[in-house]
Parts: C-alpha cells; sequence; structure tokens
C-alpha cells in the first residue's frame, strides 16, 4: 500500500519510464549517508558576484529561451540549471532579509511542485510579468514537478526580478526535500543529485521575509518568540540551512493557535502563537496583519486571531487527494485585498482523475 | 466580452463563474469516464494492450491471467447500487473501479452480492466549518486535528441477513486517539528544547527587560497523542448489531492462498480517511482498501506512523469473510520498531533513494517486528440479548 505522495499518477508514471540507477550516490554501496550534502557543494556559490545582475540582451535572450521551454513544462538540461542557480544568486543574495514591496501584488502561498496549478494560479492572477508576484515559500516536495515549477520561478525572478520575489519555505532546505520528494525526483529526472545541490544551494540565499506598504508582513510560517521588532529580521544571517531551533526556524516553521501566548507542539519542536502574540506584534510594527503560509486549508485562504493572520494555501486538490481550493491575495493600489480561489488545472486530453488499479493487496 | 475578459471576470465575484462550472463538469465527465473498465477485454485473453496493466494487477499470484476463468458468468450474483457506477459487462468484469478522491464531487459506488452490501464514499477534506463542529463537538480533546481530514469518507459491508455490519470512517478512529502525553518526541527535539532552556536562563541571569517572556513557553501545554496513533478496528452497524461479538481465536489464520487467486476483483476501492505530515517529521495516515471477489471480501485498514529518525509503527485491521459459509474473520497485527532498525534492512538492497522505501507501508510492514496479533470470529451473542 503506498502512502505519502507516491500512489503512483497517471502523469507521475510516465515520468518514471527509465528508472536511473545512480551511481553517483549508490556506486559506494550502503553508505550513502556520506553524499556530500553540505552547504556549497555544488560550487554554484563559489563566484558570487559584488553586484546585482545586470540583465544584458543576451541575458534577456538565453532567459526567454529557458521560460519559454519551462512554460511548456520540460526541464532545462543540468548545466542550464547550474547557469540559472549562478545567475540567480547573483539576484536573490542582494535581497534584503525583510524585502519591501509595493502594491499592486498577488500574495501566494505553497505551491509543492503542482507545476499545472502553477500556471492556472497565473492564469487566474494574471500573467507575470504584468501582474506582481509575491510567492511566501515551498516551491519544491509533494507534487511530481518539484524542478519544473522551481525552475520556472527562479528563472521568472532573474528575468524580471522587480517583478516577482520568491521568499523561503521550510521545504527550501536540504534536509527536508531528502525526505519529501524533491530529491528523489532530481535524481529520476537527472540521474544524479548534482541538480538538487544547486537549487539547495541556490536557496540559501532566499530572502525570508517580505513586507507590503509596510502594512503587511508576510512569510512562509510565522512569528517567533526571539522576533519582537521587523528590524530584529533584519539583522539575521540568512544564508544558511534552516536551522533546527531559533528565530529563523521559528519564521519558516511556527503556526498560529488558538491557546493564547507561545506554545510548544507536543511533538516536542515547534512554537504555537496565540492571538495575543499576533495582536502584539502587529502593533508594535504598525502592520495591519500578517500574511504567512506552510498549513492546508480546505478554502486556500483561512483568517485566524481575529484577522490578525491569515494562512494563504495555493496547491489546489493537495498531494492529488485532498479536494481542496487554493487561493491568492490580491492587494491593489489602494491596499484594497481580494481573494482568488481556484481549482485544480483541467488539462484538455489528460485525465484528470487517475484510476487506481485495483490490486490483490492482503 | 471576449474570451479573455470573460476568464478574467469569472473569478470575480459577482460574475457567473463560467469556468468553474465548466471545469466542475469535466472534472464529473472524467471522473466518470475513469470508473468504466479500459477496453481491453477483462476476460481471460488478456490482450496485448492489457497486458501491462494486468501483469501488475495479478503480482501478488504466481498464476497466469488464463488459468482464472471468470467466465462462469451465466447468472452474475451481484448487483451496483449507484447508476453511476459503469454496467458491469458480465461477470468478471471490474466493474467498479476507483477514481482517485477529488474535488467537491461525490464518489458513491456501492454493491450488492447476496446478502451482503458494499459501498463506500469519497469526499474531499472537511472544510472550515465542519472542521469547527469536529473540534467543538467530537474531538474537544485533541489539540490539533490532523490536516487532511477525509471526514466525509467511509467503506461499509453489511450483513442485510444479519442486520449487522461494520463500518470504516474517520471520527470513530480519531475518538480512538488518546489524550496524554504520548511519550514521543520528534528527533531534533531534545536539541530544540536544549536550546530554549538556555535562553531562558540567560534571560533571567541578565535580569530580562521583560520583552519576551520564555518561561511559560517551555510547557507542552496540549498532551495529546500527537502521532495520532489509533487502536481503531472499525465501526459495528446495523439494526441489529449489538447481537453480535468478536470471538477470540488466534489459532484462525486468513486463507492467505484463496485470497492470493488471481479471482476477478468485482469491487475496488482505496482511500484514505486521516493524515497528518506530523509538520514535516514524518507520516501518520489511516488508509482502508476493500476489494470483493464473487466468493470473498477481504477488507485492509491500515495505520501508518513514521516518526523520521524515530519510529514505526503500523497497525493492520483486516476484515475477511467468506460468502459460502457467511464467516466473518478479523485480524489485528501491530508492527512497531525503531526507525533506524528498520531502514537498516534497506540498506542492503542497493536503492538509490532508501528513504522511499519507508514511502511504502507495505515494505515497513514486512521489515517491522510484530508486537501484537489477535483473530476473531464474529459470532452472535448467547443468551443475554
Amino acid at each position: 500500500m503506498d502512502v505519502d505522495m507516491d500512489v503512483p499518477m497517471h502523469d507521475a508514471v510516465s515520468e518514471q519510464l527509465t528508472p536511473t540507477i545512480t551511481e553517483d550516490v549508490d556506486a559506494s554501496g550502503d553508505d550513502y549517508q556520506d553524499i556530500d550534502f553540505k552547504p556549497g557543494s555544488s560550487g554554484i556559490a563559489d563566484h558570487k558576484a559584488s553586484k546585482p545582475l545586470e540583465l544584458t540582451g543576451e541575458n534577456i535572450n538565453q532567459l526567454d529561451k529557458w521560460i519559454e521551454k519551462l512554460g511548456k513544462c520540460e526541464i532545462l538540461s543540468e548545466d542550464d540549471v547550474a547557469r540559472l542557480c549562478k545567475m540567480a544568486i547573483d539576484v536573490v543574495q542582494f535581497e534584503e532579509n525583510v524585502k519591501p514591496i509595493s502594491v499592486p501584488v498577488t500574495i501566494c502561498g505553497d505551491v509543492h511542485g503542482q507545476y499545472h496549478d502553477l500556471m492556472e494560479l497565473f492564469k487566474i492572477g494574471g500573467p507575470c510579468p504584468d501582474t506582481n508576484y509575491l510567492f511566501m515559500g515551498d516551491y519544491v516536495d509533494r507534487g511530481y514537478y518539484s524542478v519544473e515549477t522551481v525552475s520556472y520561478l527562479v528563472a521568472m525572478k532573474i528575468r524580471y526580478p522587480r517583478r516577482i520575489t520568491i521568499l523561503r519555505g521550510n521545504h527550501e532546505s536540504r534536509q527536508i526535500t531528502q525526505v519529501y520528494g524533491f530529491y528523489d525526483e532530481c535524481l529520476r529526472k537527472y540521474g544524479s543529485a548534482n541538480v538538487w545541490k544547486m537549487f539547495t544551494d541556490l536557496f540559501d540565499y532566499f530572502p525570508i521575509t517580505a513586507l507590503v506598504e509596510n502594512k503587511i508582513f508576510c512569510l512562509h510560517g510565522g512569528l517567533s518568540p526571539m522576533i519582537e521588532t521587523i528590524d530584529q529580521v533584519r539583522e539575521l544571517n540568512r544564508v544558511q540551512e534552516v536551522p533546527h531551533e531559533g528565530p529563523m526556524c521559528d519564521l519558516l516553521w511556527s503556526d498560529p493557535d488558538d491557546r493564547g501566548g507561545w506554545g510548544i507542539s507536543p511533538r516536542g519542536a515547534g512554537f504555537t502563537f496565540g492571538q495575543d502574540i499576533s495582536e502584539q506584534f502587529n502593533h508594535t510594527n504598525n502592520l495591519t496583519f500578517v500574511a504567512r503560509a506552510h498549513q492546508l486549508v480546505m478554502e486556500g485562504y483561512a483568517w485566524s486571531h481575529q484577522q490578525n493572520v491569515v494562512t494563504i494555501f495555493s496547491a489546489p486538490n493537495y498531494c492529488y487527494r485532498c479536494g481542496n481550493q487554493a487561493a491568492i491575495m490580491e492587494v491593489d493600489e489602494n491596499n484594497n485585498r481580494q481573494f482568488l480561489q481556484y481549482d485544480p488545472s483541467v488539462r484538455p486530453g489528460e485525465p484528470t482523475v487517475t484510476r487506481k488499479t485495483p490490486d490483490y493487496f492482503l | 466580452m471576449s474570451e479573455q475578459q470573460e476568464k478574467q471576470n469569472a473569478f470575480r465575484p459577482g460574475g457567473i463563474n463560467t469556468i468553474h462550472i465548466d471545469a466542475a463538469r469535466k472534472m464529473h465527465a472524467s471522473t466518470v469516464r475513469a470508473r468504466v473498465p479500459t477496453r481491453a477485454a477483462p476476460s481471460a485473453s488478456a490482450t496485448a494492450a492489457g497486458a501491462a496493466s494486468t501483469a501488475r494487477f495479478m503480482m501478488p499470484s504466481p498464476r497466469t491471467a488464463s488459468t482464472s476463468s471468470p467466465g462462469k458468468a451465466g447468472h452474475p450474483r451481484h448487483k451496483c447500487n449507484n447508476p453511476n457506477n459503469p454496467a458491469c459487462a458480465g461477470c468478471g468484469g471490474v466493474i467498479i473501479p476507483s477514481p482517485q478522491a477529488f474535488m467537491p464531487l461525490e464518489d458513491k459506488p456501492s454493491m450488492t452480492l447476496g446478502s451482503w452490501t458494499v459501498s463506500s464514499q469519497k469526499r474531499p477534506i472537511l472544510n472550515a466549518g465542519e472542521l469547527e463542529t469536529w473540534e467543538k463537538e467530537h474531538l474537544g480533546g485533541l489539540g490539533a486535528l490532523p490536516e487532511m481530514i477525509f471526514g466525509n469518507n467511509y467503506v461499509q459491508i453489511l450483513d442485510e441477513e444479519r442486520g449487522w455490519g461494520l463500518e470504516f470512517n474517520a471520527l470513530d478512529a480519531l475518538k480512538l486517539v488518546k489524550l496524554e502525553d504520548s511519550g514521543i518526541r520528534v528527533a531534533h527535539s531534545q536539541d530544540w528544547m536544549a536550546s530554549k532552556l538556555k535562553a531562558q536562563q540567560e534571560q533571567h541571569g541578565s535580569a530580562a527587560d521583560g520583552d519576551v517572556d520564555m518561561s511559560a513557553a517551555l510547557e507542552i501545554v496540549k498532551n495529546y497523542d500527537w502521532t495520532y496513533t489509533t487502536n481503531y478496528e472499525g465501526t459495528a452497524i446495523g439494526p441489529r448489531a449489538g447481537e453480535y461479538e468478536w470471538r477470540v481465536d488466534n489459532s484462525v489464520k486468513l486463507p492467505v492462498g484463496l485470497l492470493s487467486r488471481p479471482d476477478p476483483i468485482l469491487y475496488f476501492d482505496d482511500m484514505i480517511l486521516f493524515e497528518d505530515e506530523l509538520a514535516d517529521c514524518g507520516i501518520s495516515m489511516l488508509n482502508v482498501k476493500i476489494r470483493v471477489m464473487e466468493e470473498r471480501l477481504l477488507l485492509l485498514s491500515r495505520f501508518f506512523l513514521r516518526v523520521d529518525n524515530v519510529l514505526i509503527r503500523v497497525q493492520d485491521t483486516r476484515v475477511y469473510v467468506e460468502f459460502a459459509d457467511n464467516r466473518v474473520v478479523r485480524e489485528v497485527k501491530r508492527y512497531e520498531g525503531a526507525y533506524d532498525a528498520v531502514i537498516a534492512q534497506h540498506r542492503m538492497s542497493h536503492s538509490h533513494d532508501p528513504k522511499a522505501a519507508l514511502r511504502d507501508s507495505n515494505w515497513v510492514a514486512e521489515h517491522t517486528p510484530v508486537i501484537e496479533r489477535r483473530c476473531e470470529v464474529l459470532t452472535k451473542c448467547e443468551g443475554n440479548k
């Protein structure tokens, strides 16, 4: 019986036509743990520029070609991914921990490798770069197209750096992606872990929060007891693997809760924060509310803490089985906001549901 | 209005959501289509086109398709109870293949075979309103509900003759989650707690300016089993449910030989009742599968828990019904083992992604020690009723 996301979906099965036997990882027998999982191991961060990438005619040409290819859900070659990631580092490394954003902007939550639904998102929200986008992390894992999804978003980021912002989610990490699919998908699609190494090295440079018109604080997870003011976020050293504890960990992991104050999850790690905490934070920082992602909500968005916090989730029919709607939040020039909900994309000629073949389970 | 504008407007409140309607319509059509058996005839002669799927289909049994003869057709004893089900193309066809859980679209197949009626339903996860009701009225003790609850899903078998049946649903399963500390902590818990303690001590030491009060934060307040481990073995249903009981007889074994025979499957469903990703520290999931053949049925409800780098737990409940003598057997098996011990067995088998095996609950169950087995037979209560 399959659990997790390995349920053989129609469209995923076709990906697996050639099971890749990867010498890279397996050559040494049982010591798979010896793979070099250290930050920076792909070398893409070895020669960072000292100033932001300038878009030349040549660059633009190249990027547009990549975007066109990725727009058809085709992966880039490994060499191109290396070039893409190097360019991306020279864009995102210069962004602040708290990226300032002006309106209008459309704010989106988790995407999780659901490439076709991301394309649907752009149909509903309006094409990029005509619409400004802010994504709050979790581009990879779970869905079957993490590579295409993250390549596309990163390419768009380089091509339109002022139009699209991509924050880091807790899944943009080496450790999590090894368990939840991205690592596996890279092995399958490229035959080695190189592409996975490049992307996870790049993730270290993603900004972790954004601030829309000084009014909406946007991040993947939630608040941290060690962060009282937004200025404290500015002081963090974010370029690292997502740590197991501390303020950066909390910002990417914590959840709002009905119970007041700070709580510790019964799992023994991770904070929850109550309405009093959100109210205090919003008051201290003169914010309207906090926008975050990180949790599945059936309606695609959910207010909590009496409109002090909103959760936005942009992966419809999450894991291809939840039947939930997705949503994005538009904030217009006058700071009015509106939620757009949407269902999974319907692809002409392709089945949207997969029949599970009856099996003789015992 | 151009098509483009129409698209734009379709999603604005106040307009008519034509795209939504169209999407729903297409979705419905494809779901219904997905139920229709593939044209590669389900009969004994497996065509080349059907060979690939048939091979997988028959996997557990070494027999070839040609030895199974569903051809006793003549008088099918079963009938479909839902008009959306495709017509049974003669006995032996797979009449109710299972589409994935999908969209706000109800999928509710049902069939009757002799005195037994089998039904199942798949719906999306609970919405905000339903969740609130569950929290308030049914599961108040659980600090947080699993993030995916397929609360309207169920699998049901009912013997009209006895007036007894068994249902598997998420609510009854979650009611059995213990309201006490499980004692289980995620792998990095110690480090995490230690760093918090240190921060707290430093703060006290430096006569805290009172900005962040950590002392209250170090207690785990909600004590419930966050792994959602449940000993759920099904809910008795039917007008005379109370007249029957399970009599334990551990000498009874499930007839693996009979159940491995590639008899045509008349009814199949496979669904999740609840699932939680444990904040990306593993997975907790309750899944139910059923298959009905002409002579017997097998239902498997599996609770699967993996706390990464900590532990593995599986609880299987199998219900087996032999129609000829109307015998109902339930077998419960619990497996538990340390994560490292289980994954260590996989290191032998040269795979490029060892963790993939830990997502396959069949592999995990095979490689995790059994800590309890119980077998029982459905029996009419004596005397007191």
